[in-house]
């Protein structure tokens, strides 16, 4: 065992570099950066009256006399609109003066205005979106145009049916029938909507396959890095004639990178949970998924990570394979990408679709993938489905003894000294 | 005498090429035994294979007695191997490469030995990226050397040295066969190899043309350097 931890010391000082820790200090610092930018524009919006939660903001330049105006207008205030009316009395001064109001949209009300909606007649009313850049802050400011008047025109017809039938309550009348969901789940009725369940199982199952994906895909990388450092800095010739088991090399290796690749997922996530936190919110329920038993058990946090456990050592088992036909660390970095192709499949499908509705033939070559295990493994847990858990894992042990097996087999032999990756094309 | 390395109608091939047709020569115990011959002869392959990093095609190879093919985890605790082109983990300083190394042995003197064939003074604490190609070799030369193998093979062991630095190698060399060690080096410095080689044997494509002392072969070729024996044996 001394071997062994003497060539994982050499493969963490090896990989870790000052130019690797530069560059994920660098990262943190983008993703905070990042991180804090979204806030602040996020505050920034909602002192402006355009972003979530915050009070939108219009001018109105009015040039209607009748008073009902004014009742609509104190109805779309209860519903969080900020109302500045201007003095001008044309267009072109209105909008001057909104732009003095900080207002990003100008509404004008036509004359008569009031008198066609007591009537019920159509009326148009002209709005003016003042756009003073193209940034997403102002797309969605402006798409809250829409909404304005979606409530302006809730407004008016809540008004005309209290001034009607002030024995009826409006919205009995605007939305006549009522739902009332519920999602039967095992042998539980759960009073939620399959949306909204669905969307919370999905907030809480979709930063592991993230992590999965980012742990394999650095460890992978810098066990690839390794192999292809060991020919291009000519000193694998040495180690391999040096008194220690091609096992421990191998495993010295893996572990190595894996030590390495956690180090460097472990920053990544805390710099990227940072950058997303603005983004992130669950749909509010109300039972808890726990109280629902949608939770992971702690036996299933122990197969979650035995299941990516043998998830790294596949990854890692087959990157040493194709970094034996690696010449250096150039052409170890373009081998790495059929691994990252194999990690993205599961993937985006755990993100986006449900492979169970894939044809057959896409099914099979997707669950050849042994990444796709521990991808599907947090959801499946979540629902407390052992079977496809416990297959992945059974899967990856035959998959892991026979990468490993051939691994060893090349390091026996002088294919990891002479093997060459190379297309020969025909004339 | 004890033979210590034994190599029978040993043949190399990759694919289609034939590197090695059979070569046989003998390296005996605590002599310095050099293979010279021009480049592509045959030399780094016939010193890999000894180093176990290569499989023999045919033939047999063994090395104090233990063939290759059979024992090669027991060969590795025995011998050295300097590749030409070897080079060292750049991220690591050259003590830390040298300790390294030293991890794999149990001679705990091993270290201090190193540092005093290295020569390489304060410097042995910065990385090796920052040594020069003389540097490196000698901080290589070091870490073949400093566990006093029973068989260290060199290729090229002077190779990016000057010349007062190749001088000190050569003697250091010499030293340790003094102390039991036995050496199989290659080299393309025909002064370097008179100096140090005890026999040497001449190969040329794949094959050995000629095994003997410096002295027999100069007398034989009637020249008087080996260098004369070279262009007469093989060009």
């Amino acid at each position: 065992m001394k071997h062994f931890y003497n060539i994982v010391k050499k493969e963490v000082a090896e990989l870790l570099t000052k130019q690797l820790l530069i560059s994920l200090a660098f990262m943190v610092l983008f993703f905070v950066s990042m991180g804090k930018i979204t806030n602040d524009m996020e505050e920034e919006s909602t002192r402006t009256g355009t972003g979530k939660g915050a009070r939108t903001r219009i001018s109105i330049l009015n040039l209607d006399s009748n008073p009902y105006l004014q009742n609509i207008l104190s109805i779309a205030d209860e519903q969080g609109i900020q109302i500045d009316f201007v003095k001008s009395k044309d267009v072109k001064s209105a909008i001057k003066e909104a732009r003095g109001q900080n207002s990003n949209i100008l509404l004008v009300i036509p004359e008569g205005f009031s008198g066609k909606v007591e009537k019920m007649e159509k009326v148009e009313i002209e709005i003016y979106s003042i756009i003073k850049g193209l940034s997403m802050q102002e797309a969605i400011s402006s798409g809250r145009v829409e909404s304005i008047i979606e409530t302006l025109n809730n407004s008016i017809t809540t008004s005309f049916i209290q001034k009607e039938m002030p024995d009826k309550k409006p919205e009995d009348i605007l939305n006549p029938i009522h739902t009332k969901n519920f999602v039967i789940l095992k042998e539980k009725t759960i009073p939620e909507s399959a949306g909204v369940l669905s969307a919370l199982v999905m907030s809480q199952s979709t930063t592991i396959p993230l992590i999965i994906m980012m742990v394999i895909m650095y460890t992978g990388m810098l066990v690839m890095t390794s192999m292809g450092m060991e020919k291009e800095n000519k000193t694998l010739e040495t180690l391999l004639t040096l008194p220690v088991k091609r096992e421990y090399i191998i495993a010295g290796k893996m572990v190595g990178s894996a030590v390495v690749g956690f180090l460097m997922t472990i920053i990544y996530m805390f710099g990227f949970k940072y950058y997303m936190s603005p983004f992130t919110s669950s749909p509010e329920m109300s039972t808890s998924l726990k109280d629902l038993g949608l939770f992971i058990t702690p036996f299933g946090y122990v197969l979650l990570g035995v299941s990516l456990f043998l998830a790294i050592i596949a990854a890692l088992s087959m990157c040493i394979i194709l970094g034996v036909f690696a010449q250096d660390t150039k052409s170890a970095m373009t081998m790495t990408y059929p691994i990252m192709l194999l990690v993205f499949i599961p993937f985006l499908l755990s993100m986006f679709k449900d492979i169970e509705t894939l044809p057959l033939s896409l099914k099979i070559l997707v669950y050849a993938i042994p990444f796709t295990y521990p991808m599907l493994a947090s959801k499946s847990l979540i629902f407390h489905d052992y079977h496809m858990v416990l297959f992945g894992i059974a899967y990856m042990v035959v998959f892991v003894v026979i990468a490993m097996w051939i691994a060893v087999r090349l390091f026996n032999t002088d294919k990891v000294l002479t093997a060459k990756f190379s297309v020969k094309w025909k004339k | 005498m004890e033979n210590a390395i034994e190599v029978t109608s040993l043949i190399k091939s990759y694919g289609k090429i034939e590197a090695l047709k059979g070569i046989s020569f003998n390296v005996r115990a605590g002599e310095i035994f050099g293979l010279i011959g021009p480049n592509g002869a045959g030399k780094t392959t016939s010193l890999r294979i000894i180093s176990t990093l290569l499989q023999v095609t045919s033939g047999s190879v063994k090395v104090f007695d233990c063939d290759v093919s059979k024992k090669a985890p027991e060969i590795r605790k025995i011998i050295s191997y300097l590749p030409e082109e070897a080079g060292a983990y750049k991220n690591l300083s050259g003590k830390g490469y040298l300790e390294f190394i030293a991890g794999f042995y149990s001679d705990k003197t091993m270290l201090k030995k190193g540092f005093e064939i290295a020569q390489l003074g304060d410097r042995i604490k910065d990385k090796v990226s920052t040594y020069s190609k003389g540097m490196t070799r000698k901080l290589l030369v070091a870490r073949a050397l400093m566990m006093s193998p029973k068989l260290a093979i060199l290729d090229e062991p002077t190779s990016g040295l000057d010349v007062i630095n190749s001088k000190g190698i050569r003697e250091i060399i010499k030293d340790f066969v003094k102390s039991g060690t036995t050496i199989l080096l290659s080299s393309h410095n025909m002064l370097e190899v008179e100096f140090l080689c005890d026999r040497i044997a001449l190969i040329n494509n794949g094959m050995i043309v000629e095994t003997g002392t410096p002295q027999e072969l100069k007398i034989k070729h009637n020249v008087n350097n080996i260098e004369e024996v070279f262009l007469k044996a093989i060009v």
